[in-house]
């Protein structure tokens, strides 16, 4: 077993290495400099000389290459400022915002599939899958647009910006945040409804279901115990999927809200 | 009256040799009232002198006297109290003065930092703001500047000609990573900062320049003053400076805040502090405006901003600027080595047009010369070019061409595609077919060296120039022979001595003989287009009053009040 380990940690350690040179020789060959991207294109060359050499880009690649292995995650160029704190600031912010959609989504989307998927073939079915899907299509900078408009620009009930005042409450602070999370609840609502809907509608044509029905079993606890037990399974994987996707997706989210929520 | 001529009499008594041909001007009506001040103000007469003087004339002084970082806006009288909210654009960088260029960066520079003068766009006059006063020695190759006494930086240091001295030897040293070498190369090197004594500085300039204090003013954006010392590289920690407002906290990427300084020289600020917020883009800040998370937005372009130009919902500062757009044209390759054919495209444009649809009206038509409204050097005798199609095909047909194709390079950048295509539908009734390349500013930009550059080697190239407060940097850089910048490759030696002329002048009828030679070379020659002047535009609910914007996106906010 310890074998075992070592053996993927020195595997992770080399796909980490290949990555940083991946990473940083991706950076080399782009065109561009770094003393004139800080400076700007009107920027005296002199200047930018001056910034090259104060910044370490005019020397050898390998050197470069050995004073950002050995400095990471280091100082951001462009920023004068430690990198550590700008990414984690970030990643805070989007893992709030993604932490409040997924409590939101995920029984929103359990609820709705079964729902649909015990009402099969009838108009609520229709409905919760036509709206599902249709959700699915408009992108989050669209649906954010829209949802600013009509909650803060006409009828003013929800702060434009996604970051709250400094110094805020708990409860002010999920104020601002209802607005980022509704995209991305909305995107994700007919993908985990879709799943447990399928699930559902399965494990109730299923032989067990049938047998518990006959059985004399209260049609609730039938479902309680025997169908979601089995249905959600495959929805349960989808939500993990989507995890990361809630994660990156909540940057763009808040960035159609007024203020940016996650650095990039 | 008579009272009046004895005291101007008294007050010549005591004025420079400039000073009094400036005096002569205004009583002769060559110069009027407001360029009187423009003038006067450039060459350090005092506000308190200029408006004895105009009131010596017989005209009522309408100067105010310097109240601090707001003094281009009228002193409010508005209520104390309250924070005000401010949306700007997000810095693009680290908040160094040296280095930074961008417009979210030096709003961010100017909320505690000052300027030896103030550019005042609201007034368009010079106010002296860490300078009490400036003059020129005879051939304005020297310029002495008088500081202001008892002014102290937020680390409760006092301010000395050594904080002065420090600042400007850093923004011009070449071996420095300094934007402001832009301004000060072929014009100022370390060696010429010179301490006086504690409240008195030299500027040696290395050739005579009569528009110099606008280097040293808030036109030239990273020339806040720093403590002797500083380490420009970790100014955004203490965002130290002199200011009417203090940093309270700066966080990268999302905003700032800044609270009063009580020990500020000048009129104390009536807003008990004020709060940024970045954005990435034009849209979400106007959204903001209206959604009531915001009560200004610092400076935001025409184009998609119909919401806040149309109707009455909000206040909004215009003010006329010198930012604008230039297309130049190879004048080194077939088929634009033939001025005629240059001449051609100007003539095949309707700018009228382009005003009203791409900046909703909020500009002004401009004439293939860096010269406008803006300067009070323009010579405004020269006629203005307008849409001509048939002229434009004769002068095609002139330069043995019946129609002639050609490639446009530009950057995506504010309304600036949407110009190229109205370029391209305008020449096309000429006959001129352009075809369209529009690139990421960094695509296009390049290395901005020639051979480097869509921008400098394009054949066409259509890019933007910010506003300056006089036109010395758009008549060097894109024009002269030797210019860094000149994307047109137009090498004339008549211009480029007129240009050597005009920047050396140190009064106004020179300058302004100069600039019609220069207008009407340019407009003979046309080697670049310029279509039109865009106003600097600021936003605010309609209760706030007091702000101070320059066109160059500062914000000074000591004059401010929620209403």
């Amino acid at each position: 077993m310890t074998a075992f380990i070592l053996k993927r940690l020195g595997l992770a350690l080399i796909t980490l290495w290949i990555l940083s040179l991946i990473v940083f020789f991706a950076g080399q060959i782009l065109p561009g400099d770094a003393g004139r991207a800080i400076l700007g294109p009107l920027a005296a060359p002199s200047a930018v000389k001056a910034l090259d050499h104060q910044l370490g880009v005019d020397q050898s690649v390998l050197q470069q290459y050995w004073n950002w292995i050995t400095h990471f995650p280091g100082t951001s160029q462009q920023y004068q400022a430690p990198i550590g704190p700008i990414l984690t600031t970030a990643l805070g912010k989007s893992l709030k915002l993604a932490v409040f959609a997924f409590i939101i989504v995920v029984p929103l989307g359990i609820f709705g599939g079964v729902f649909a998927a015990l009402k099969h073939g009838k108009w609520q079915d229709r409905t919760i899958t036509v709206v599902g899907q249709s959700a699915l299509t408009v992108p989050e900078f669209v649906s954010g647009i829209v949802l600013i408009l009509i909650f803060s620009v006409w009828l003013g009930w929800l702060p434009v910006s996604a970051t709250a005042p400094p110094g805020s409450g708990f409860f002010t602070s999920l104020k601002y945040l209802i607005l980022p999370v509704i995209p991305l609840v909305l995107i994700l609502f007919g993908y985990i409804a879709r799943m447990a809907r399928v699930g559902t509608i399965e494990a109730l044509g299923s032989d067990y279901a049938r047998t518990a029905t006959l059985k004399g079993l209260p049609r609730g606890v039938m479902i309680r115990r025997h169908v979601l037990r089995n249905s959600l399974l495959p929805t349960i994987t989808v939500v993990a999927t989507q995890t990361g996707y809630l994660i990156g997706a909540s940057s763009s989210s808040s960035s159609c809200s007024a203020t940016r929520e996650s650095a990039c | 009256m008579r009272g009046g001529n004895d005291e101007l009499d008294r007050l010549r008594g005591e004025r420079t040799e400039l000073e009094n041909h400036y005096i002569d001007e205004l009583v002769s009506g060559r110069l009027d009232r407001r360029d009187f001040l423009r003038r006067g103000s450039m060459i350090g007469m005092s506000t308190g002198l200029l408006g004895a003087i105009l009131a010596a004339c017989g005209g009522s002084s309408s100067t105010t006297t310097a109240t601090g970082s707001g003094s281009g806006a009228t002193p409010s009288s508005g209520k104390k109290g309250g924070t005000l909210r401010v949306a700007g654009v997000t810095p693009t960088g680290a908040v160094n003065p040296l280095t930074l260029f961008d417009a979210g960066g030096l709003l961010m520079l100017n909320q505690t930092g000052e300027f030896l003068i103030f550019d005042s766009n609201l007034k368009l006059a010079l106010q002296p703001m860490l300078a009490l006063s400036w003059k020129p020695n005879a051939d304005g190759s020297v310029w002495t500047f008088t500081l202001r006494p008892n002014v102290t930086f937020h680390n409760g240091k006092q301010m000395t000609a050594d904080d002065v001295v420090y600042t400007f030897k850093q923004l011009s040293d070449p071996k420095v990573a300094s934007n402001a070498l832009s301004a000060f190369t072929g014009v100022l090197t370390p060696d010429g900062v010179k301490k006086v004594n504690a409240t008195s500085v030299e500027f040696h300039l290395e050739s005579p320049n009569g528009n110099f204090p606008y280097l040293v003013s808030s036109d030239n954006y990273n020339a806040i003053i720093v403590p002797n010392g500083t380490d420009f590289g970790k100014w955004q920690k203490t965002f130290v400076g002199t200011g009417a407002f203090k940093l309270g906290s700066y966080t990268q990427g999302s905003g700032a805040t800044f609270v009063p300084n009580p020990s500020y020289w000048g009129t104390k600020p009536l807003l008990s502090g004020t709060q940024f917020k970045f954005y990435d883009a034009q849209q979400p800040m106007i959204l903001a405006l209206q959604g009531g998370d915001v009560d200004v937005i610092a400076q935001f372009t025409p184009a998609g901003a119909t919401q806040l130009l149309s109707g009455s919902t909000y206040k909004i500062i215009t003010l006329k600027s010198a930012n604008h757009r230039e297309l130049s044209m190879r004048n080194d390759q077939a088929p634009f080595n033939d001025a005629k054919v240059r001449q051609a495209v100007a003539y095949s444009l309707d700018r009228t047009g382009m005003v009203a649809a791409l900046l909703g009206g909020k500009g002004t038509v401009a004439n293939d010369y860096p010269f406008g409204p803006r300067f009070p050097s323009t010579d405004t005798t020269v006629p203005q070019r307008s849409q001509n199609i048939n002229m434009a095909k004769q002068l095609l047909q002139q330069a043995g061409h019946s129609s002639i194709n050609a490639t446009l390079f530009t950057e995506q950048y504010q309304e600036i595609p949407e110009l190229a295509q109205a370029i391209q539908q305008n020449a096309k009734q000429a006959g001129i077919n352009i075809n369209l390349k529009v690139e990421t500013q960094t695509k296009y930009y390049g290395k901005a060296t020639y051979g480097n550059s869509d921008w400098l080697d394009g054949q066409m190239s259509l890019v933007d120039y910010g506003d300056r407060g006089v036109p010395n940097v758009y008549l060097v850089s894109p024009l002269t022979s030797k210019g860094p910048w000149n994307a047109a490759h137009f090498k004339n030696s008549q211009y480029d001595s007129l240009v050597k002329q005009y920047v050396a002048a140190l009064d106004l009828q020179t300058q302004k003989q100069v600039a019609g030679k220069i207008q009407r070379l340019l407009l003979q020659e046309t080697p670049l287009v310029i279509p039109y002047w865009v106003d600097g535009l600021t936003a605010s609910t309609p209760s706030i009053t007091g702000l101070n914007p320059t066109s160059i996106a500062q914000l000074y906010l000591n004059t401010a009040s929620m209403g």
